[in-house]
């Protein structure tokens, strides 16, 4: 009779082992590329540059001072990093208004694509999917193709006498834009259109029925119900903005610098990985912050929509 | 009240066209219960959806009140659906729902309040008001539905097969709910449903349609009584279809003879079709003008109140009777017996020979 309770914990300990066994290579890969990475940055980020780039093992919290402030070279005052500073507010800026104008053409785009016969909404998702098996580089130059001063535009604008001299749209924080919001496009369009193929449109004759105009049956009934995918759509853009590097060391140059060309910097010319280090992780907390917001923007509508 | 003149719908174009609607024409009262009839695809849910205003006519007028409305858009008409799906609005709740319609009038907070309690005792839902609608039961939902499309006091109140998605007990309280609310509102509602008991139970009167035409408007009991053609008779109750000789006003069913039915004018004699509810043949004499044949049974079907008699003629014509059961009485008869059937007269419905 005594054994029985011994059994039972064996049986209960074996399980658990046999648990952890089968759990192993997850959390060996989980360890092995996302912690221990993240763990060296934050390692990084509190220790000395070393002369030609690498760190000295020496603590120092001067890179995450140099974050946000400057020390003057002649009198050590301390200021704001300007710099510093403009490129922050340029990557949130610039991230949300590549998030609003992929809203702007995605959501239409999408609502268009959603309300096509099944047969052709195959080829239309076809069309907006290309993209993405096209090199990001290779999109990029080709936006930049478009925009630059002997570029499409402003040779057709030359012809048709619209302007004089070619307009400077390259290296400006218009052809970042431009260029996120272009490669961004698809990462909005597919999560909206997922949500609109959802939408039931005898709704939408139930609100026109009852009176509503077209605009209060679009405020009213249906954007609260595609609204999952649109804000879906507007974290999968966000996100990848705000770390952006590609697009705007091509569109933007030296000129319209975001934070992933700051941190590139640091590694590179700027030989300073600590401060490198602490702008990584600055960009990690941004996206966080932004991810728990639409986290409880989401569950907050979603989860009384559907009680 | 409403006039609908030569309504035509035709959706695709050219070769591929296909012509829901034939020029259908009709009338409907003030405070009428008027119930559209007929098979899925008969077009009773398109020109549910013209008077809606869903779809533009290809043809015909849609008067309202003296105002032709055919090209109307929704959300000007005053007429409101109770849609099939009930279509309610799963982000809001029971109340948001009833109170879509005036808000989207911008009617002022306090008449909305007001109004939608109103709808809501109307509908017994009170209790719900603060419900998501996607957490209700069918029956609720029909009842939201339905308070929903009644808020606006529209003239006319379109239900789609509203009764189609609920079980066969909740389907009959409903029904009685229906017309509770039908006369309480005075409201005239245009009920479409391919139920014909529901039709027949519900309707001051029905049309009945098939294959985009009208095929008889009538009300109930005259549906039944005197179907118009062999569609009506055969798509309301059951019927037996006879194939029949007139001459000289006298038909004859295989040698035995009657005086036509009146009401039934002889234009030419030949070939007609006779039509006689199973609950009106006799087996045995039957009165004397009855016709009179003899049948074989085939089959006994039993159904508590009566039972069905299967049979076929000499001529090989089945046909069917319906008997009630005595308290305590043998059996009617058995399976290969010949037995003596009985037409009465007065129970026979001349047919035009043009459907089959």
């Amino acid at each position: 009779m005594g054994e029985a309770p011994n059994t039972e914990r064996d049986a209960q300990n074996a399980d658990a082992r046999q648990r952890w066994r089968l759990a192993l290579p997850a959390v060996t890969i989980i360890m092995v590329f996302s912690i221990l990475p993240l763990i060296v940055v934050v390692l990084y980020s509190v220790l000395t540059p070393g002369d030609y780039g690498n760190v000295r093992w020496v603590f120092s919290t001067e890179g995450w001072f140099s974050v946000l402030f400057e020390r003057d070279i002649f009198d050590d005052t301390l200021s704001l990093s300007d710099a510093h500073l403009t490129i922050l507010a340029r990557s949130v800026g610039l991230s949300l208004l590549t998030t609003a104008l992929t809203l702007i053409f995605g959501v239409p785009t999408a609502w268009f694509i959603a309300t096509r016969p099944p047969a052709a909404r195959a080829f239309w998702l076809f069309l907006v999917t290309i993209p993405f098996w096209t090199n990001l580089l290779v999109r990029t130059i080709a936006v930049q193709e478009m925009i630059r001063s002997e570029g499409v535009f402003n040779r057709l604008f030359l012809w048709l006498g619209l302007i004089d001299q070619p307009i400077q749209m390259m290296f400006t924080n218009f052809a970042v834009l431009l260029g996120m919001a272009y490669v961004f496009l698809p990462l909005m369009v597919l999560p909206v259109f997922a949500a609109v193929e959802k939408f039931d449109f005898r709704l939408a004759e139930a609100g026109y029925d009852l009176y509503a105009s077209r605009l209060f049956c679009l405020r009213k009934v249906i954007l609260p119900l595609v609204r999952p995918g649109i804000i879906a759509g507007s974290i999968l853009v966000f996100v990848p903005s705000l770390g952006a590097y590609v697009t705007p060391r091509i569109m933007g140059g030296g000129k319209s610098m975001m934070l992933g060309n700051l941190i590139e910097m640091q590694f590179g010319q700027g030989r300073n990985w600590p401060l490198g280090a602490a702008l990584s992780i600055t960009l990690t907390l941004l996206v966080l912050i932004a991810l728990i917001y639409y986290t409880r923007l989401t569950s907050g509508r979603q989860g009384r929509s559907h009680g | 009240m409403l006039d609908i003149r030569d309504l035509t719908k035709q959706f695709g174009k050219g070769d591929s066209a296909v012509t829901a609607l034939h020029q259908v024409s009709l009338s409907i009262a003030e405070g009428e219960f008027f119930t559209l009839l007929g098979p899925s695809g008969c077009g009773k849910t398109t020109l549910l959806r013209l008077i809606a205003g869903f779809e533009p006519p290809s043809g015909g007028a849609l008067v309202l009140d003296g105002k032709d409305i055919a090209l109307m858009p929704p959300n000007q008409r005053p007429v409101n659906t109770v849609f099939q799906s009930y279509a309610l609005f799963p982000h809001m709740t029971v109340a948001q729902n009833v109170g879509f319609a005036l808000e989207a009038q911008g009617r002022p907070k306090a008449e909305v309040a007001r109004v939608v309690e109103k709808m809501l005792a109307l509908v017994q839902m009170t209790h719900l008001r603060d419900r998501k609608s996607a957490a209700l039961s069918g029956g609720q939902q029909q009842r939201v539905a339905l308070a929903r499309a009644l808020a606006p006091q529209p003239r006319i109140l379109l239900l789609d097969e509203p009764l189609s998605a609920l079980d066969m007990k909740l389907r009959k309280e409903m029904q009685v709910e229906l017309k509770r609310l039908q006369q309480e509102t005075g409201l005239t509602f245009i009920f479409v449903t391919h139920d014909q008991e529901e039709a027949l139970t519900m309707s001051d009167r029905i049309a009945v349609m098939n294959g985009g035409r009208l095929q008889q408007i009538a009300s109930p009991r005259e549906l039944y009584d005197l179907p118009e053609n062999r569609f009506v008779a055969s798509f309301i109750g059951e019927s037996n279809f006879l194939m029949a000789q007139k001459l000289a006003g006298m038909i004859e069913i295989e040698g035995s003879k009657t005086a036509l039915p009146s009401g039934f004018a002889a234009a030419y004699d030949g070939p007609v079709i006779v039509m006689i509810r199973p609950e009106h043949v006799v087996l045995g004499q039957g009165p004397s003008d009855a016709i009179r044949l003899t049948a074989q049974v085939e089959r006994l079907v039993y159904f508590g109140t009566d039972t069905h008699i299967h049979m076929r003629l000499r001529d090989g014509t089945p046909l069917v009777a319906r008997v009630q059961n005595a308290l305590r009485g043998g059996a009617i008869a058995k399976v290969g017996d010949s037995v003596p059937v009985a037409f009465p007269q007065d129970a026979l419905r001349l047919l035009p020979d043009t459907e089959a």
